[in-house]
This record gives C-alpha cells, structure tokens and sequence, in this order.
C-alpha cells in the first residue's frame, strides 16, 4: 500500500479550483491511497477553500470513500436484485467465513476487503462478484476459495 | 398582495413569502421543527404539511411543507384536516422511536395524542431529531464547523473528523437553534465548551463580566470589520457609555 | 477533419461502409457486461494472436470487432460471424482456433456452440432465427452487438450522427421540439415525462446559460440497459444530448456516471473526444453559432443521486441530497439555472426520432406510449439478458417468448419491475402490457428497465424486505418519513420474516406506508413502500403464513425453516461440499444426512442439489 503522501497536490491539481471539484479530487485520492488519508482531506479543504466538514460530510454520504485503509484485494459481492434472488446471501455468507471479516471490513494482513455492493450492472450472471475491477459472473459456493486465492 | 383562503377564512399574504408565515399570522398552531427565521427553509420534519387546493383544480389536492411553499394567489388552505392530522401523528410517533427521551418531543407528540410510540424505539437514540437548523445556522454565520455526516438513518450531527472542530469559534449559535436543546455546553465564565471544543472567554474591562470567546471576536474584528477595541467591554458597557454621551449632549442642548 | 456539411457526412459514411462491405467475414466478440464477466476479453485476445500470426488469406485483424452487448448475457462468452448472423454461444479460447479454421476459412458450422431452443431441443444457426431476437424491435439497443464503441467511424457506417446534422443544419429548435413532442416520446429513466414538454419549458425560461444532463446513474439494483447503451454506443447518447443541447440552447453538458461503471466512463470519454476532433462537439458546431461540449462525472455510490435535484448537487460537488422542487429543475436546476435532465435511454433514441420522424415512432408501441423500452431481463429466466420490446407488449411474451420460460421448468411466482420504486406482479398479470401507465395501474412501475424474474423459491416477504433493507441504507436520511419511517417498514418486515409477527403488522405497515408516500420530500421515499404494499396486495396469504403458521412457504426466511435430505438422495456429495457449516454428513454413494444442530439454513445444499432430494420445511 502507498503511504507516500507527497502526491496529494499533484492529484488535487489535476482539477479545476473550486468547489464543484470535490467529489472528482476525493475519487482521485480514493483511487490512488485506497482511501481517503486525513491530510488528503484537509488539503483538500484548504486548497478548494471549502470548509473541512464539508469535505466530511461527502466523504461520509458516499458508498465510494472509505475512511480507513482497505486491503490489497478489495472483494465486492453484490447484492443486487437479480444477485439476490440467486442466492448472494449465501456467497457474502461464505466470503464471511472464508476470510473471517464482515462486510465493511479489512483482514488485519491487509490483503482482503469484503464489501458489499447494491448491483454492478452484470445481473445477467447472477450472482456477481467483483474483485478489483474484475467481474466474475455465475459465482457458485464451490468456487470461492479459489476466488479468495486468485482473482 | 396575494389573495388565499386559510381554513376557511380570506386572508392576505405578502408576495414571496411561505404559507406558513401567513397561517401563523392567522394564530393557527401547526408544528414546524426544522423551521426558523434566520435560516433557509429546509422542509425536512414534514410537519408543518398542509392540503392545498384551487378552485381550479377540479377538486384535485396536493399536499406541501408550508415552510417552503410560497403563497399564490387563489390557494385554498387546510391545515388540519384528518389526512394532515394524520401524517402528523405519525411523524411524531416516529420521532418518539427515534428520540424518546426528548421532553420537547414528548410535549409536542402529547398535543397530538400520543404519549408512548406504536414503533420499536431505535437503539442508540439521541434528542437530535436532524433537523439541520444547527448546520444551517452554522453556514449562515459563515463558519461550517459541523455538517451532517454519513446518511439514512445512520445519519448524524458532528464536527469533521469527528474531532473538536477547528472552525468553531464558540459563539453557541447552534445549541441556541437547536428545538430538542440537544447540543451541549458548559460555560462556567471563563472558559466555555462545546463540540468538545475550549474556548477562553474574554471579560469586558469595566464589569468584570464575561463576553465572547477570543476566537469569536477575533473572526468578527478580521470579517466584520469591527474596531479591534471594540470587544474590551461588553454590550452593556457600550450601551451605557452611549447613554452617558447621549445625556450630555441633552445636558448640552439644556444648557444652551 | 471537422464535418462541415450533410453531404460531407453522407460521403464519410459511404467510405466507412465501403471499407466495411470489403470485409468477406466479420468475428464479432460482444464485450457488453454479461461477456464480460464470463471471460470475453481472454477470448478477444486469442482472436487477436491466432489473426496476427496466422495470416489467413481475405481476413486481416480489421475483421475482428469488440461490441457492446449482443443481448443473449445468459449464453456468454458470445462470438457472433457476421454477415452470415452466425451466433456461437459459452465460447471458449480452446473454440478459438476452431472457428477460424471452420467458420471463417470453410463456412463450416459448429454444431456444439450453437443455441439450443429450450422448447424444441433444436439447434439453431442464425440469431434472428431465436426467439430471443426475433421477438425484439431494437432502436434504443440498434448498434449494440455490431459496432466497436471506440470508434465514431464504425457509428457513422451505419448512420450515427445523421440525426444531429439533420437537426442543427436543417431544424430550428422550435421545429426539433415540436418533433420530439409529436413522437410521445417519455423519459425512460422511470418517471415517464414527456420529453417534449420538458425541452419546451427548458428553452422558455429566459436566462443566459441552460444545461443538459444525461442521466447514466442507473441506481436500479437488477437493471445494466444504460449501462450497456453508455459502453456499447456512447455517441447515441452524446447526439440525443447535442441535439437536447441546441433545441433547448445550452453551451454545456454532463453525463453523470454510476460509480461501479467504469468502462463506460472509458468510453464515453473516447466518444466525446472524437466527437471533437470531428466538430461535432465543441465550438460552432458544424460551422454555425452553436457550441456545446459534454463533461463526464463520475458518481461515488448513492442510489438516491439518481434523483435529479440530488443528482444537480453532486455534480456541484456536493452531498446529493435532494430538495423541495415547487419550483422545478426544468426552470431551477443545475446551479440554479435551468436544465434538462434525461436519461440514457431517452437520449439515445432522440437522434433516430430527428432522423426518421414522429409519424415513424408514433408506429411503434401503443398510444400514448410509443416507442419500445429497453429492459434487462434477469432473475430465474432461461435467457437473461439485454432486450428491447415496442411498447405493450405483454409480460408474457416477454418471459416465454423472450425469455424463454423460467429456469428448471419451475412455476412462474412474479416479476419485479421499477426496482426499489417499483413492484411485483403476480401471474394473473402475465397478461397485462408493459407501458408506463398499465404497470403503474397495477402498483408497480415502469422503472429505468429492470425486470427480475422470480420463481416458486423466491419469498415475496424476503422480497419486501431486501428492497427496505436496501432503502434504509440508500435514504439520504434528510426527512423523517423517509429515514424513520421506512427504518420501521424495514424493522416490522424483518419480526414478519423472523416469525415475531402478529395480528395487526400488515395494517400498521400498510397505514406507515401511505404517510410515507405522503409526506417524503422525494421520490425516494414517496415511492419506497412500493415493493411492500405490492407485494402484501398480491401475496398477503404469503405474509399471513409467516405470522400466523410461522411458516415460509418458498423456504427462504431462515427461523422458520429446516432443511432435510430425502431418499432422492444418491450421494453424489455436492451438497456436502457447499455447506460451508460442515452440517452435512454421509459417504460417497450413501445417502446423506443434515445436522441440524449445526445447520444455519443457508440453502447452499439446495442451490446446487439437482436430484431435487432436499426437502424443506
Ligand atoms: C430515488 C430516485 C432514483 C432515480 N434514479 C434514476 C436513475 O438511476 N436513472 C434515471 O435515469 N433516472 C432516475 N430517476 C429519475 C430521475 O429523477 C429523472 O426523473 C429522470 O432521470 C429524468 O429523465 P427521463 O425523463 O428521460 O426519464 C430516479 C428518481 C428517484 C426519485
Ligand atoms: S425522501 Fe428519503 S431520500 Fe428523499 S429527501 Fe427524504 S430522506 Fe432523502
Ligand atoms: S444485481 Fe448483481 S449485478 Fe446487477
Ligand atoms: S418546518 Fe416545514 S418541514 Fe419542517
């Protein structure tokens, strides 16, 4: 995982200087730190002139941000309509037990986050699990511990 | 002027502004928890829903948060009738699961009849009822300490970082606002509290008393333009010295 | 090159379709989501090295084409042969070497990759031979499964654009509006707005700056059509978006982007910058005084951002919570200026409207509803996937026909359209027609297209409380009936669920859920008891056997349920191998039995056992 926080002002340049950049900058830091460093966030703040609960207040509302670090691997089972009605109840369940952490949660080696999310547009291949940006349709119980291996 | 009808009776309202400053000129009493002058309206607790209607609309009637709704000329007004009531009722058998602790809540929820709520009381329960008035204030005075933080029914009031917030300045505009008195603070004349923020109270040089926090009167002497001297005594002191220049120059015109 | 003219246009295409027709086989992989999530890229690029290194006469990698989706998800990975409408179905890279050797240089048929009809067992060659296709009138989906998203000169081939030239060169806003009007064109993100009017108050409201908004949220937990439009023909959507943009006089635009979307960010951005190169975005558009260039914004994962105030706030960066509309976006939207919202789907049929008229639109579908609608059809269905149905079309056609009955043969129990505004339709609906208001009559809703099929295992309370559930977490949690009534909606289905229920839940639910409906700031929360009282109005003898005989007739609700093995059994030990709670136990060959102790109620025994020889209780 990057700690290297000297990159923050080159990600918050990337973008216009105003508030309507928000949610773009918190993405990008998102996207390059797994999460969203305090620092990230003050410099945020500061450098949009947006006030810093501001800031906590949509890195809060959103499903996107994470507070706290999240593993190498993040496992996102969906849950969707069509996922549910096959049976994703039963593959979070088994993402449960196999990496002992519920959804929200990272393994303390930090190499897994399970998270669970409400459709990722794949419902064809119920039920769906995505890990990283890789979709992985028609999940069965049997295969999981093979996914938590590779993926 | 614009012409409604308020329960029944003809009444005049000013252009632009709500319904419900017009029913309360009217002394009709509805419930408005997430409504305060200084502020925006919000339109959040939904009880201060009206029915609305014109004469032509062929009898059809819609349903709006009076807060918000500006007044138009022909409406026809109805605040209490059974639906209204109803959805009152229920949204105050709500808050009573949600903040069953809260005596204004409970006061509020017995003017409507009801006295224990018909829902499972949510655990972890708090007097804040969400009602944004704090955050509104806040932004309004210009400092955005807190904001609302996460959302659903997970969502709550709190400083970012949930830390002391830095942007605070103490100036309690927001445990004043607050209908549910939720929002906490010590001040004890010397040092004051809240959002587990201290903060140093000045003291006014000719009484003694405390005034504002030092970071209160900074922020004013720095965006209102106020005389750097101006926070040395307090309002008091100020108005008494403007008093005592006013009699002398009455005792001037006097002596003429 | 910046396309200056009609003519320059009409040139441009005859080149491309030229240059196409030279091509004596054409090896269509889909890349729509379904494919996607089945292997289709590792598929793509054998294609690609097998090409490259082989050097087969008349067939250069130009032949090989990546499409959005084809339709049939259910079948992926699919490869279709082009221009013979050969489709190969569960494509492997082991098949790869076949079809290049077979199809492609013999014309030889693959007989174990073809289509088998469910029905008749018989193997079909040609795709629109499938009922799946033939029973489809795609215009919103028309390039999907057979044009290469990223390039705007494959769009152009079979007519992209043709609309909007048509529109900014030859129309005047007035006469673009009245168009659209004519059609009865409706928004198909759910609501069903007429469009028309829409643009009509939008280009009305004198101010110096409006906006156009693509709306690509697509928040419908079981719905992926705009997704796959947004991936697999993005400059359908930015031409229904250019020709909004000059009817309504906007300079800029925003297509707002669910977050679990990536490649249909990818590729609209590609879109967009070709769209540029050619002119057809940017400053004075085909050499008139119009400009108008698009922005993407990504979402970050909030169902209630579908909502257009919330939607309008968050792409100002902000929380999407949404606000009181008395006075509406149309006239107050996006920075306070007046906008137009639409969705994916609406845009993408706007250009073929300008292009072929109102009187050709207004022949499709039924009055007052014309046009088709996309759905994605998902759930216990044989053939999942991506289709699109004129307009009153019955829910029949679209499940048997289309769909091709249900899965294992087993009893139809309802269909969920609308998503979590929506509802469930029981089988005496089959027959009703899908348009906007017949759904609506019935207590459900159109939706933005998500339709999910569900079958006698499927418990409608369960249902109900997945979408509460899913509600309850979505909420934006500003006003109280939305955030606390629906938490207790949610609360009362989980003690029904649970067997807690008692005399008298219904009715408090039922009277919960029309203050909710009536006092929610939006339609978040006005249409959230949906899934409930849909369910409770066609199932309640279903909720009643939970509260009063504590029972779950589907076997779903787990307190009230026990699972036991019959003498069906043969021991051929897949259940033992999915119960993660090490609850089973039995030899090979040996009939196995269940511990109850131990056993949770998951149902992962039952999902994989195909002697039917789990019984539930
Ligand atoms: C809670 C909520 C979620 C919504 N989600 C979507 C969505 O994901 N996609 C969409 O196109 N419209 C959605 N809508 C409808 C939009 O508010 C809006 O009506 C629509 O985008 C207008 O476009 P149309 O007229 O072309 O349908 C949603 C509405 C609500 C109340
Ligand atoms: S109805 Fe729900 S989502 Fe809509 S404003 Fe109210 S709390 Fe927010
Ligand atoms: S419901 Fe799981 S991918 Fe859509
Ligand atoms: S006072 Fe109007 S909604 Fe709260």
């Amino acid at each position: 995982m990057k700690q290297d926080f000297t990159t923050i002002p080159s990600i918050i340049a990337r973008h216009p200087r105003k508030a309507s950049s928000l949610i773009m900058i918190l993405q990008d830091i998102q996207k390059e730190f797994n999460y969203l460093p305090e620092e990230a966030m003050r410099k945020t703040a500061e450098t949009l002139e947006v006030p810093m609960s501001k800031v906590y207040s949509v890195a809060t509302f959103y499903n996107a941000f994470s507070l706290v670090p999240r593993g190498e691997k993040l496992i996102r089972v969906c849950v969707g309509t069509a996922c549910h009605i096959r049976g994703s109840k039963v593959i979070r369940e088994q993402f449960e037990n196999e990496l002992k952490i519920k959804p929200g949660e990272t393994t303390p080696d930090m190499k897994y986050s399970l998270e669970v999310v409400g459709c990722v547009g794949a419902c064809a291949m119920a039920p769906v699990v995505m890990i990283n940006d890789k979709y992985f349709g028609s999940v069965k119980t049997s295969r999981i511990k093979q996914l938590v291996g590779k993926g | 002027m614009v012409n409604i009808t308020i329960n029944g009776k003809l009444v005049q309202a000013y252009e632009g502004e709500m319904l419900l400053a017009a029913i309360r000129r009217e002394n009709i009493d509805i419930p408005a928890l997430c409504h305060h002058e200084a502020v925006e309206p919000y339109g959040a607790c939904r009880l201060c829903m009206v029915e609305i209607t014109k004469n032509e609309w062929d009898g059809w009637k819609n349903h709006v948060t009076s807060c918000l709704y500006p007044v138009e000329e022909g409406l026809i007004v109805n605040t209490h009738t059974p639906t209204v009531i109803e959805l009152r009722k229920t949204i105050l058998d709500l808050f009573l699961a949600s903040s069953p602790h809260s005596t204004v809540i409970k006061k509020l929820a017995a003017e409507y009849g009801i006295t224990r709520t018909s829902y499972e009381e949510v655990p972890d329960s708090t007097d804040c009822i969400l009602c944004g008035l704090c955050t509104r204030i806040c932004d309004k005075m210009g400092f955005s300490a807190i904001s609302a933080v996460g959302r659903g029914h997970g969502k709550e009031i709190a400083p970012p970082l949930k830390e002391p917030p830095p942007d605070c300045v103490g100036c309690l505009s927001c445990a004043y606002i607050c209908p549910t008195h939720y929002i906490q603070f010590t001040d004890n004349g010397k040092e004051r509290t809240i959002w587990g923020k201290k903060f140093k109270l000045l003291r006014c040089e000719k009484t003694g008393l405390p005034t504002i926090t030092e970071e209160f009167a900074a922020y004013l002497i720095k965006h209102r333009e106020i005389p750097e001297d101006y926070f040395k005594i307090n309002d008091l002191s100020h108005r008494r010295e403007l008093a005592l220049k006013m009699g002398q120059i009455t005792q001037w015109g006097r002596e003429a | 090159m910046r396309i200056s003219t009609p003519k320059q246009l009409k040139e441009l295409q005859k080149k491309f379709q030229d240059r196409d027709n030279k091509l004596a086989k054409k090896i269509i992989v889909c890349h729509g989501p379904g494919c996607l999530a089945s292997g289709a890229e590792k598929i793509y690029q054998e294609f690609k090295k097998i090409l490259s290194e082989k050097k087969i006469t008349g067939i250069t990698l130009e032949a090989l084409k990546k499409t959005g989706c084809h339709g049939l998800c259910e079948k992926a990975p699919l490869v279709a042969i082009e221009p013979d409408k050969i489709l190969y179905t569960h494509v492997k890279e082991r098949h790869v070497v076949d079809i290049i050797e077979k199809t492609i240089k013999k014309n030889e048929i693959i007989p174990e990759l073809l289509y088998v009809d469910p029905q008749t067992k018989e193997k079909i060659v040609r795709y629109p031979d499938i009922k799946f296709y033939s029973h489809q009138t795609r215009i919103a989906l028309r390039n999907l499964g057979h044009i290469n998203a990223a390039d705007i000169d494959d769009y152009i081939r079979v007519g992209g654009y043709q609309g909007m030239v048509k529109a900014v060169t030859k129309m005047t806003p007035e006469a673009i509006i009245e168009e659209i009007s004519k059609s009865g064109l409706r928004g198909r993100g759910g609501g069903g707005f007429p469009t028309g009017r829409k643009w009509a108050t939008c280009r009305k409201v004198e101010d110096d700056t409006h906006y156009v908004i693509c709306n690509g949220d697509e928040g419908d937990p079981g719905a992926f059509m705009d997704r796959a439009i947004m991936e697999g023909d993005p400059h359908s959507v930015l031409e229904g978006m250019i020709i909004a943009a000059f009817a309504v006089g906007a300079r800029d635009g925003y297509i707002y982007v669910r977050e679990e979307y990536p490649l249909a960010v990818i590729n609209l951005q590609i879109a967009i910058e070709q769209a540029r190169e050619y002119g057809l975005l940017g400053e004075q558009i085909m050499g008139t005084y119009f400009s108008f260039d698009i922005q993407i914004n990504r979402g970050a994962g909030a169902f209630v951002c579908g909502e257009s105030s919330a939607l309008m706030k968050s792409v100002a960066g902000e929380v999407g919570e949404p606000r009181a509309k008395y006075i509406r976006s149309v006239v107050k939207g996006l920075y306070d200026k007046p906008t137009v919202l639409n969705n994916v789907e609406t845009y993408a049929n706007v250009p073929l409207i300008i292009e072929k008229g109102a009187d050709w639109f207004t022949g499709i579908g039924v009055k007052k509803n014309s046009g088709t609608k996309a759905f994605s059809l998902v759930g216990k269905v044989r053939n999942t996937g991506l289709i699109e149905v004129p307009m009153g079309t019955t829910l029949r056609e679209i499940i048997y026909d289309i769909g091709g009955g249900l899965i294992d043969g087993r009893p139809f129990k309802a269909v969920q359209t609308g998503g979590p505004s929506g509802g469930c339709l029981p089988d005496t609906m089959l027959d009703s027609p899908v348009d906007f208001d017949s759904l609506t009559k019935a207590g459900s809703m159109m939706g933005s297209g998500g339709m999910i099929v569900m079958d006698d295992r499927t418990c409608m309370v369960d249902v109900a409380k997945y979408f509460l559930s899913f509600l309850v977490s979505e909420s934006c949690g500003k006003c109280n009936p939305c955030r606390e009534g629906l938490y207790q909606l949610y609360k009362l289905a989980i003690k029904i669920s649970e067997g807690r229920g008692e005399e008298g839940d219904l009715e408090k639910m039922e009277k919960l859920s029309d203050m909710i409906i009536l006092g929610s700031l939006c339609g978040l929360g006005k249409s959230g008891p949906n899934p409930f009282l849909s369910t409770v109005r066609y199932f309640r003898e279903e909720y009643l056997a939970h509260i009063r005989d504590k029972k779950c007739p589907a076997g779903v609700c787990r307190e009230l349920i026990r699972f036991e093995i019959n003498d069906k059994c043969d021991g051929c030990t897949a259940c033992l191998m999915a119960c993660a709670y090490n609850a089973i136990t039995g030899s090979k060959k040996q009939p196995h039995v269940i511990n109850q102790e131990l056993c949770t109620h998951c149902g992962a025994c039952v999902t994989v056992c195909t002697r039917n020889a789990i019984d539930v209780f």
